[in-house]
């Protein structure tokens, strides 16, 4: 198979590029890497998968990069290559990404509250702050976990908006969806991530409710 | 006035600053007299702040390194 280094080294002899787009590029993303991996791991299920979608990632974008209009857009033309990248490898696995079916129907989640089923079970009786206590329960492997159990068409709003700061219209951009797809997205996603929380939580023995064995 | 249903559906895009300006007149509105909904909100805010930390990874140093590597030859190769 070949490697990364060879597959740069082979388009950059094809694109006999002028001297100093490749420096161009290397200062153009540097500042976003830690983010960008970030945003890999988070899409993706092994840490082997993060390495190769980030890497993938770049070599994108270092064939692209001349088409990068306005360099103060870099953050989200890089997450904007990353997420497109991730949904090729979804399909080229066989595996499409769901999307209208998931997004027209309606299941037990849209009406799960994690507030309120805290409030109800109470977990954690002799606590004067319930809520956060659970969430104190969380690393950040098992938010990841969590993550990991979402349908895969909800993660991308959640994490671009949550996690890296991004605007829902910015985030609909990057996504390619109109901003009613993206709320709607970042709607469901929320509801499944408050159950996946609370289900994980059951599941590992976080907590123990009073009909738990 | 909106109904408690109708707040929580807004909270997050309130809380990323998303929110058109009547909708958020219409949750605050809601949320001056709905203590729920108060706690609900801020219960949001720590959720949303517990991702914003777990999103947080520093790369791993094997990566660090291939993607040095990569970036390297690049500057090497297509550059000076």
């Amino acid at each position: 198979m070949q490697t990364i280094v060879q597959a740069v080294a082979v388009r950059n002899e094809e694109a006999a590029a002028p001297t100093g787009r490749r420096d161009t590029f290397t200062q153009l993303v540097e500042p976003h890497l830690d983010a960008l991996y970030g945003y890999c791991a988070s899409l993706t299920d092994q840490a082997a998968d993060a390495d190769d979608l980030l890497q993938d990632t770049l070599l994108r974008g270092l064939r692209a990069h001349d088409d990068l209009r306005d360099k103060d857009r870099v953050r989200s033309w890089l997450f904007t290559i990353a997420t497109n990248a991730w949904r090729d490898r979804h399909r080229a696995r066989g595996r499409k990404l769901p999307t209208m079916s998931l997004d027209a129907s309606t299941d037990d989640d849209d009406d799960f509250s994690l507030f309120n089923t805290l409030a109800v079970e109470d977990p954690f009786p002799y606590s004067d702050e319930l809520h956060l206590d659970f969430l104190r329960l969380f690393r950040s492997a098992d938010v990841h976990a969590v993550f990991r159990g979402m349908t895969p068409v909800h993660r991308p709003a959640l994490i671009l908006t949550t996690i890296h700061g991004f605007s829902c219209k910015e985030a609909a951009a990057i996504l390619d969806v109109p901003l009613g797809t993206l709320l709607s997205r970042l709607h469901r996603g929320r509801k499944q991530l408050e159950r996946g929380l609370w289900d994980y939580a059951l599941r590992n023995r976080l907590v123990k409710v009073a009909d738990d064995d | 006035m909106i109904d408690c249903r109708e707040a929580v559906a807004r909270m997050w895009t309130y809380l990323s600053r998303d929110l058109e300006a009547h909708d958020t007149m219409e949750l605050e509105q809601h949320l001056r007299i709905c203590q729920r909904c108060c706690g609900e909100l801020e219960f949001s805010r720590e959720l949303r702040k517990t991702l914003a930390d777990a999103g947080e990874q520093p790369m791993p140093p094997q990566t660090r390194a291939r993607v040095d590597e990569l970036l390297r030859e690049t500057e090497t190769r297509g550059g000076v």
